[in-house]
């Protein structure tokens, strides 16, 4: 297997396509402007068929110059039109094969193959992977078992013939779980948006009532037009989002094969994620506003791996919706390192106050400013402070730590509700924040932070006892531990 | 139990390099001060404005070159350990961190002409996923705090 290999010729098709997809708004300004003076349609007409065929050519000679071989146990790609690149990744510096196909590749029976390391960081977006556009599933199953073998190889200590790779299935997403997924994800945010333009569009014609009185009706009419449309485009929206999630995420399987976990999903499109489990920096468990009251959550894994451009592969879901009480029995047995039966110490009361005043700090300008410049409604406004208050009161409640199985666990709320677990041997850094305000008050802001991708993720609770965080703080010291 | 502060503080001549380059910056705050004046006298606006426009850089500069600069240089504190990093700085929020020595990736010193006149530099401590800075340390103490780092720090590659 060390003489250089082509793509399958449909990658020439893909790549072109993709260049297409970019190129469709400089595009779509060339042809509106263009057909504005008569005499130059011809020539706009041309030149767009003349860049189409150009992108084609580019594609296909793009083709002809990506090989890629196996040699000296390393994964060898040369490419470039014309500036010549070679790119060789060797096999045990290979973090994981994410394998996906897309619409063209389903066509021919292929598979696009993502190549992922563990990448240095910070040189260029895409350093240290490499992507296989479209190559057949037997070779891309070659590539699979030679690096099964060289992995093997590497661990020479564990008996070789020890147990033929583990198989068990974590966990497969129901109908109804992928149909509360679609319902509540994504889309919601649209049908909040939908809704608030309703009430705007009523609002709007309060004062348009008292200027204009002789076309009120017209007028009145036209909002309601113009309301029904924008929540029929809203609504629409929704629906197109709903499918899409749909297609997305329909039969999303995770799997633990040996120590790495496989996930799977997608109806059109099919993907496939390998997270080797030793690469888990995190786990993140979210409840959103819809799902919450539901008791439903979601669980993401925070991996090393990962380029800087690609989010998805950093922060990895594994649960997209699940009852949040079935999380423990789901992941506990296969992710053994982590606990999500533990008891949180919420922050202590005195702190709802610096809560609220901080929801209030952030409310007041705009009810000052309403009230001051829309002299009897604004004054309405007044309502957000209620609401403020409300949701200091979930910030507050949502707050939360525990140190427990040698792990630290914070939970918090941004606008979701996140617990994240982390290991002390993950945690890259640990700090504590105290303010003026906070040291009165004997309080602390605690904040770890682990590694995702290319850069970090992790958690910051704010307000708990400092004596707690001073316990964490020792308890992360390599040095005053006792 | 609670948290022992960090022994070290950065150099005291990083307090006279921060205020020299305050100085740089306020010195545009004064300009701007003193075009506001001409551009009353010019015009005969209200004297007040003089009075409001020199009050502010002068405020703005005790501010900055004075006070700030103080507090902060008070508040650094640092430590380097075998096993740990330990920082503490921060005006009016005081931040503690803490970096293990396992997960040091790398450390960089860098100097600029205001620091180099000072032998002064700036320390950058970088994990897999976090950056720390030490500013305006003494150059030899930079330099021996840098190799004791590199040395110290191994990286377990397991756990990245």
């Amino acid at each position: 297997m060390s003489e250089p290999k082509r793509l399958h010729p449909i990658a020439a098709v893909v790549n072109a396509l993709r260049q297409l997809k970019e190129l469709i708004i400089p595009f779509l300004v060339f042809v509106v402007f263009g057909s504005r003076g008569t005499n130059w349609d011809l020539f706009y007409f041309y030149g767009s068929i003349g860049a189409v065929v150009l992108i084609f050519v580019y594609g296909v000679l793009t083709w002809y110059r990506f090989t890629y071989r196996i040699e000296q146990g390393e994964l060898r790609i040369e490419y470039g039109l014309i500036i010549r690149k070679k790119r060789y990744i060797p096999f045990d510096r290979i973090q994981s094969l994410d394998l996906s196909e897309g619409i063209l590749q389903r066509l021919f029976g292929l598979v696009k193959v993502k190549v992922e390391t563990a990448g240095s960081g910070g040189m260029g977006l895409q350093d240290g992977e490499a992507v296989l556009t479209a190559i057949t599933k037997q070779e891309a199953k070659e590539i699979h078992d030679y690096l099964i073998s060289i992995k093997k190889r590497a661990v020479p200590e564990d008996e070789n013939q020890e147990q033929e790779t583990r198989d068990d299935i974590l966990y497969k997403m129901s109908a109804t779980e992928l149909l509360m997924l679609a319902t509540t994800s994504g889309g919601v945010g649209v049908v909040i948006s939908a809704v608030l333009a309703f009430v705007f569009q009523f609002e709007e014609f309060i004062p348009y009532e008292q200027i204009f009185d002789g076309v009120e009706h017209f007028v009145q009419s036209g909002v309601v037009f113009v309301s029904v449309v924008v929540f029929a485009g809203f609504l629409l929206a929704w629906v197109i989002a709903l499918f899409g999630t749909m297609l997305k995420y329909a039969n999303f399987t995770v799997r633990k094969v040996d120590n790495d976990l496989v996930i799977t999903r997608g109806l059109l499109e099919k993907r496939q994620f390998t997270i080797p489990l030793n690469r888990i920096q995190a786990i993140r468990i979210s409840e959103n506003l819809i799902r919450q009251p539901l008791g439903y959550a979601s669980a993401y894994v925070e991996s090393a791996g990962g380029s800087a451009l690609d989010q998805e592969s950093s922060r990895v879901i594994i649960l997209p919706i699940v009852k949040k009480k079935k999380i423990p029995g789901l992941l506990e047995p296969h992710l053994t390192d982590y606990h999500f039966r533990v008891d949180l110490i919420p922050a202590p009361s005195r702190a709802y106050v610096r809560y609220l005043f901080k929801g209030w700090l952030f409310v007041l300008p705009i009810i000052i400013a309403a009230i001051w410049f829309l002299r009897p409604w604004g004054y309405g406004t007044l309502v957000l402070l209620a609401v403020s208050a409300l949701w200091s009161f979930l910030n507050y409640k949502d707050t939360g730590w525990s140190l427990d199985h040698g792990m630290l666990t914070f939970r918090y709320r941004s606008i979701v509700k996140n617990t994240v677990y982390m290991r002390k041997n993950k945690v890259q850094s640990f700090s504590v924040k105290e303010s003026f305000f906070q040291r009165n008050k004997k309080l602390a802001t605690v904040e770890a932070i682990v590694k995702s991708g290319h850069g970090g993720a992790g958690g910051k609770v704010i307000d708990v006892e400092k004596k707690d965080a001073e316990s964490i703080y020792h308890w992360y010291s390599h040095e005053t531990a006792e | 139990m609670t948290i022992s502060e960090p022994q070290k503080r950065i150099s005291e001549r990083a307090l006279t390099v921060w205020k020299i380059s305050a100085c740089i910056h306020t010195l545009v705050v004064w300009l701007l001060a003193g075009g506001l004046t001409t551009i009353t006298v010019f015009f005969d606006w209200p004297y007040w404005i003089i009075g409001a426009a020199l009050g502010f850089a002068a405020v703005y500069s005790y501010l900055f070159i004075i006070l700030l600069p103080t507090l902060r240089w008070k508040r650094w504190r640092y430590e380097v350990r075998e096993q740990e990093i330990e920082l503490q700085y921060g005006v009016f929020i005081i931040k503690k961190t803490l970096i293990p020595m396992i997960r040091v990736q790398h450390v960089d010193t860098q100097q600029g002409p205001l620091l180099r006149k000072y032998k002064l530099s700036t320390v950058t401590i970088s994990t897999a996923a976090t950056v720390h800075e030490i500013p305006a340390l003494d150059m030899e103490e930079a330099e021996s705090l840098r190799t004791s780092i590199s040395r110290l720090a191994r990286v377990a590659d397991e756990d990245v």
